[in-house]
């Protein structure tokens, strides 16, 4: 199994939020979680990529024949993981060009494959924004500071074209992009898909899975999975909501 | 040894002390640190400091053999070695360069007033021992480098320098303080800059943990005139950077600022104090703080308008981070406005490093101290990228890269 997460509880400050939370992801498949505010979701995410803020209470997590407890934030990044944040934070005087330049060598360094240079990464990086849409005078201002909302997610989605993760959690990636954005991030994801990576999507609506088609979707209730399926449960939600989930 | 003791033997070679006007105002001064009465609680002077080390001292000057070395290789541009706080006597149609006089003693310590007394710049007023004075001539644009030089062990200097830039001129003053031995330099630099000139005057201060700086400046800005200071503190030592500045004139500015990396177990006090005395100027305090270990400082804003002093702008900030539970910065802000139409602010933000911005980059794969490190240069990237020269530019990034490899 590729990520493999058996009865995880997790809570913060006095707080639990996950409970027993079980979720099985193999090679090459896209997850989708949808469930309500509050529930966990952003938690489940924060609590993959590594955040140190939670207290583990139960369970485990397999990431590629690790314990991913074992792996610190950086190592999980290294070996292939990848959270396209929900809010992601402003970082002023953090220069996007060097500092995704130095991210990228460090996974390559730890996959042990050559350093990428300056100028094959300038250009790298230049073909990727051009595919997304992004303006290239936006790679040369600091992280985040200044971006609209929808220009937070597609330049989320521009560092993880360029790291190219084995795994990547795309917590509401959808949410503050206007319709054509949603379009050309969504085929972004898709172009960057191959039989090897895996995605875990979350998000409130259907319309994002109408562009990239998830192998399952689950239900998240009050911190754990209570129902799995097809589509065909996204469509549910649509129409009916949460409610008959949360009993 | 007592202060009086201290003075009456070293008495031969302390400046002018055979002036009997100098005489008498050193009598007043010794009175006041005889009496120890000091206000210790409202004396931003004495805050975080042990004023007795530094009074009960051994006094030792000694007048340097070498004379200082003064370069004028490239057109418009000095080289200056001081040496012990001494320079010798230098003049071409551009610059002047002489002792200090006894005429210019008095120039900021009747300034000061008695809430304000500062006991350091009383100190070099009692027991000055060097110091010179350089005036830029009218209409000239002038480079000067002045490096710091202190020849011996356990020297105690009390040093008074003089700039005058004159009408229409403008310098671009480096000076380089790198001290490796175990001394005291307490200097108090004078600045008058006349109508239309400015003044760039960049302090690099890089000494190592025995020696202590105390800097003061007293600067006054006359009509369209600009005094821009900028402090880089990456001293193993104490420093202490006390700086005021008056914009006695109309359409001048003040810009002071400071920016400070302590480790260890040192201490640094800072202040600025900017008095508007005229209408339609402005000024800018920002002191920046990167504290590691157990460091300590303090960091004194103050602007004062003038009821004169109509469409002030000025403003204050102060900001730090701590990269230990055991560091600490107090930093205080004060302003007095007594005009009506002004633009005044201040802010102060004091912490540790943003956890969700390092918990960002580190997973992007960077590692923690990566990541901390990117975030301390970011917090000054500001400052580091508004430095025109190329090669101070170079020399500061140096010296951060060292101080970035001792964070852990
Ligand atoms: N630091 C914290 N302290 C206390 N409670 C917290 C903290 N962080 C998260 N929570 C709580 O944990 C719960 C789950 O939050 P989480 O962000 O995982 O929800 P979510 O499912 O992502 O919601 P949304 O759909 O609104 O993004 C919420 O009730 C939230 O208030
Ligand atoms: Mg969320």
């Amino acid at each position: 199994m590729f990520l493999e997460i058996k009865d995880l509880s997790v809570k913060i400050e006095n707080k639990n939020i996950l409970d027993k939370l079980n979720l099985n992801i193999d090679k090459g498949e896209v997850h989708a979680i949808m469930g309500p505010n509050g529930c966990g979701k952003s938690t489940l995410a924060n609590v993959l990529a590594g955040k140190e803020d939670y207290e583990i209470l139960n369970g485990s997590i397999n990431f590629k024949d690790n314990d991913l407890f074992d792996l610190n934030i950086e190592e999980r990044a290294q070996e292939g993981m990848f959270l396209a944040f929900q809010y992601p934070v402003e970082i002023p005087g953090v220069n996007i060009t060097p500092f995704l330049h130095s991210a990228i060598n460090s996974k390559r360094k730890r996959m042990n494959e050559e350093e990428i240079d300056n100028l094959s990464f300038a250009k790298l990086l230049k073909s990727k924004a051009s595919d997304l849409g992004i303006n290239i005078d936006m790679l040369k201002r600091s992280v985040n500071t200044g971006f609209s909302g929808g220009e937070k997610k597609r330049y989320e989605i521009l560092q993880m074209s360029i790291l190219n993760p084995d795994l990547a959690i795309l917590d509401e990636t959808d949410s503050g992009l206007d319709i054509d954005a949603l379009k050309i991030v969504t085929e972004g994801v898709n172009k960057l898909k191959t039989k090897d990576n895996s995605f875990l999507i979350i998000t409130h609506y259907q319309k994002l899975l109408d562009y990239i088609k998830p192998d399952y979707v689950h239900v998240m209730v009050n911190g754990s999975i209570v129902r799995s399926g097809g589509s065909e449960i996204a469509a549910e939600i649509e129409k009916d909501g949460f409610q008959k989930f949360q009993q | 040894m007592n202060i009086l003791d201290n003075y009456i033997k070293n008495k031969k070679n302390i400046f002018f002390s055979e002036n009997i006007d100098i005489q008498n105002h050193r009598e007043k001064l010794i009175n006041i640190f005889e009496n120890d009465s000091f206000d210790k609680k409202n004396n931003e002077s004495l805050k975080n400091i042990n004023l007795k080390n530094f009074i009960d001292f051994k006094y030792k000057y000694l007048i340097p053999e070498e004379t200082s070395v003064i370069n004028n290789n490239q057109e418009n541009s000095y080289s200056i070695v001081s040496v012990n706080g001494q320079c010798s006597s230098f003049k071409d149609d551009k610059i002047e360069i002489t002792k200090i006089l006894d005429e210019d003693y008095n120039d900021f310590s009747k300034n000061d007033t008695i809430e304000n007394i500062d006991h350091f710049v009383n100190l070099n007023s009692l027991f000055l021992n060097s110091g010179f004075k350089i005036v830029i001539k009218k209409n000239n644009h002038i480079k000067i480098k002045i490096s710091n030089i202190i020849t011996d062990d356990d020297l105690t200097i009390f040093q008074k320098n003089n700039y005058i830039c004159e009408e229409g001129s403008s310098l671009n003053l480096i000076e380089e303080y790198e001290n490796k031995n175990n001394s005291t330099s307490n200097i108090l630099n004078v600045i008058k800059l006349e109508k239309n000139s400015q003044l760039n005057h960049f302090l690099i201060q890089d000494n190592s943990h025995n020696h202590n700086l105390i800097i003061t400046s007293h600067s006054s800005c006359k009509k369209d005139s600009i005094y821009n200071q900028k402090v880089y503190n990456f001293s193993e030592g104490y420093v202490r950077n006390f700086h005021y500045s008056e914009l006695i004139e109309a359409n001048s500015e003040a810009n002071l600022e400071g920016i400070f990396f302590l480790k260890d177990n040192n201490t640094s006090n800072n202040k600025t104090f900017i008095r508007h005395l005229a209408e339609d100027c402005k000024s800018n305090q920002v002191y920046k703080g990167i504290l590691n270990d157990r460091s300590k400082a303090t960091y004194f804003s103050n602007t004062h308008v003038d009821q004169v002093a109509q469409k002030t702008e000025g403003y204050q900030l102060s900001k730090g981070i701590l990269l230990s539970d055991n560091a600490s910065y107090f930093s205080k802000p004060e302003l007095k406005i007594y005009a009506d139409d002004v633009k005044c602010s201040h802010g102060s933000t004091i912490g540790p490093i943003d956890e969700n911005a390092i918990f960002y980059l580190r997973s992007r794969g960077m590692s923690k101290i990566a990541a901390t490190k990117i975030l301390i240069s970011s917090f000054i990237n500001e400052e580091l990228n508004s430095i025109d020269s190329e090669q101070m530019s170079e020399l500061i990034q140096k010296k951060l890269v060292r101080y970035l490899s001792k964070v852990k």
